[in-house]
């Protein structure tokens, strides 16, 4: 589009390749977010410095952020997003809730308003039956969400909700719900311009997740077809206009195992997991994004969005799956990225890069796309086969663990797939594979043992180590 | 040239001529031709077959990453062992909870003096948003509590001891 543009950064994103890419770019504070990426008055000060017409807040920290973007309107720098009146009715979830009740949409059962004490929650879990959900209001990718099986865990689970919302989001209002039985992740993407126009651009489903954290999306759904889509598409799009809602959203939905869904939660910002409509649809969802908040008619009517072909994406994170899938940050030390047809990556590192230990641990976004589902798993298995990262652990052998799993190759899923995945013991490889692999691994280490002994890592590689090898043992004789 | 590589808790020697595609492998001829492509970065061919090897440089466990998986490996010598038996403890005694990751320490759960069950948690550490209670490994009495909230830990550090 041409448009120049400016980042923000912290002081332990000095380095990050968002800065390294930028065409202006400003130091917004100190590492924690508190204090730099969640402070909407220094961003605003930057702006202005700036001379910024707008501001895209992309998908993490203010971006549903009400009040910062009635801020950004009452500074009148166009904030790219809904309205703050948009995202105070559908951005909470309590308030959502409330909103789908109006708009006729079938939601899991539960409060529809912040709990005030731990005995309503005690009392409200006892009358829909355990097991329930306690959510944060203002929650997103997994943060202050507890799953509760039992009355005497609802104490403990209730507080860490509460701690861990207020720290991520500055409010602890936690709601309760009902848990629906192995239920499909599906999502609807909705695109609304500021003239009344709203269309669906199809579905994600994100049924493959950890810790309430989505970690793999695709699109289209194995399991919605046509009239499924067109309900859910229709009231996705009915809620965000009951709202006066306007560009990028996502309504997110829980199917259960009879085709009925119910109303999770409204996102209203794009999402993580976008790119996987972008490649079904063949649109650019941030340029649209940029075009709708500059006034523009929607260019698309429904007739006109078509899906083609099959999209999945993995979301490399830096924990460490050997050890409770605890966040790894650090510095990556080595760096080996795939390429090639139908392989997209949008990603935030570089070898050399020290991931930091003070935000969210995703790494980048590994995105594959084919003609079919099928097609589309395979092309994702040969990228993540050519893809190392060193230094740090991270998730990529689960990916492959996934994609290689019968049931997963299957379409049988549901958000409680991961969890079964990961806890039966992992298949051995077959042992003459084993055999050779490890035959293989003995004599690379030994080669590379042999150089780090013999020579100081200054010395510029000839090209055959082998030969190296040769004259440095001559020299020693 | 001679090396003990330890993979899996096995031990094996490889014995190599440099220049020559040949290598020994607890003394069995193997035909292998390892070229380095850059530093850390190894095409190894054996039988025919092209491997791509990749080293994580570690001081204590060093790694290689091939075919998808990560093998941590030892360069074996008798000082190595033996600093691996004095790092191996008692079943009984004191047992420290270190962190398991670099963090923040948000909450400190149990105090000096507290007996605690095992499995009960002792501190909470945030590390990338997300919050982790460290548990007791064993029941006994809160003997030492070497952080409280607010701290940065690293990893490995010793929050406390349980006795």
């Amino acid at each position: 589009m041409g448009i120049p543009f400016a980042t923000v950064y912290s002081d332990v994103d000095r380095t990050a390749p968002h800065v390294l890419e930028s065409d202006e770019t400003y130091r917004l504070g100190p590492a924690p977010a508190t204090e730099s990426y969640l402070r909407g008055d220094l961003l605003l000060d930057i702006a202005r410095r700036a001379q910024a017409d707008a501001i895209h807040p992309g998908y993490g920290f203010l971006s549903e952020n009400a009040d910062f973007a009635e801020a950004c309107e009452e500074a009148e720098i166009k904030f790219i997003g809904p309205p703050a009146a948009a995202m105070r009715a559908l951005g909470s979830k309590t308030r959502a809730r409330q909103a789908a009740d109006k708009a006729g949409m079938p939601r899991t059962p539960g409060s529809t308003k912040g709990l005030a004490s731990l005995e309503e929650a005690l009392d409200l879990a006892a009358e829909i039956g355990y097991p329930v959900m306690l959510k944060a209001a203002a929650g997103g990718g997994g943060k202050g969400m507890r799953m509760v099986t039992r009355q005497e865990d609802l104490k403990s689970a209730f507080e860490t909700a509460q701690s861990e919302a207020e720290r991520a989001f500055g409010s602890n209002e936690v709601y309760l719900e009902k848990l629906i039985d192995r239920p499909r992740h599906i999502e609807i993407q909705v695109l609304a311009d500021e003239h009344g126009h709203c269309i669906y651009l199809g579905e994600r489903e994100c049924s493959i997740q950890r810790r309430h954290q989505k970690v793999i999306e695709e699109a289209p759904s194995a399991v919605v077809n046509a009239e499924l889509r067109r309900q859910m598409g229709e009231a996705a799009v009915r809620l965000a206009k009951s709202a006066g809602y306007t560009n990028a959203g996502t309504v997110e939905f829980l199917l259960d195992d009879r085709d009925s869904f119910y109303f999770l939660e409204m996102n209203t910002r794009l999402q993580v997991e976008h790119p996987v409509t972008e490649l079904v649809t063949g649109l650019d969802l941030v340029h649209l994004q940029i075009r709708i908040a500059q006034g523009e008619p929607l260019a698309i009517a429904q007739d006109d969005v078509r899906l083609r072909g099959h999209t999945i994406e993995c979301r490399i994170y830096a924990e460490d799956p050997d050890n409770g899938f605890f966040p790894s940050p650090g510095k990556i030390t080595r760096l080996l990225q795939p390429g090639g047809p139908g392989i997209r990556e949008d990603s935030g590192i570089y070898e050399g890069w020290t991931v930091p230990m003070d935000y969210d641990p995703m790494l980048s976004k590994l995105i594959a796309y084919a003609p079919t589902r099928e097609e589309a798993v395979a092309r994702m298995l040969r990228a993540l086969d050519e893809y190392v990262i060193c230094g740090i652990r991270t998730n990529l052998a689960l990916f492959r663990r996934i994609l290689k799993d019968p049931d997963f190759q299957a379409a049988r899923i549901d958000t409680g797939y991961l969890d079964r995945l990961l806890s039966e013991t992992n298949q051995t490889m077959p042992s003459n594979q084993g055999e050779e692999q490890t035959a293989l691994a003995t004599i690379a280490a030994a080669v590379f043992e042999s150089h780090r002994n013999a020579a100081p890592s200054t010395v510029a590689q000839p090209a055959n180590s082998w030969k190296r090898n040769a004259r440095e043992e001559g020299l020693r004789r | 040239m001679k090396l003990y590589i330890e993979i899996d808790g096995k031990t094996r020697s490889v014995e190599y001529t440099p220049g020559a595609n040949a290598v020994k492998i607890d003394g069995v001829d193997m035909e292998a031709d390892a070229q380095q492509q850059r530093p850390g970065v190894l095409s190894v061919i054996m039988d025919g077959r092209a491997w791509r090897v990749v080293l994580e440089e570690h001081e204590d466990e060093p790694a290689l990453h091939l075919a998808g998986k990560r093998i941590a490996y030892r360069l074996d010598d008798p000082r190595s062992l033996k600093a691996r038996r004095a790092h191996a403890g008692g079943a009984d005694g004191p047992k420290a909870i270190k962190a398991s990751m670099p963090g923040r320490v948000v909450r400190v759960v149990a105090q000096p003096g507290d007996l605690v069950e095992a499995h009960q948690g002792v501190v909470v550490i945030e590390a990338m948003k997300m919050q982790n209670e460290l548990k007791s490994p064993k029941s006994g009495r809160v003997a030492e509590l070497r952080v409280s909230a607010g701290d940065t830990v690293v990893s490995g550090d010793v929050l406390a001891v349980i006795e």
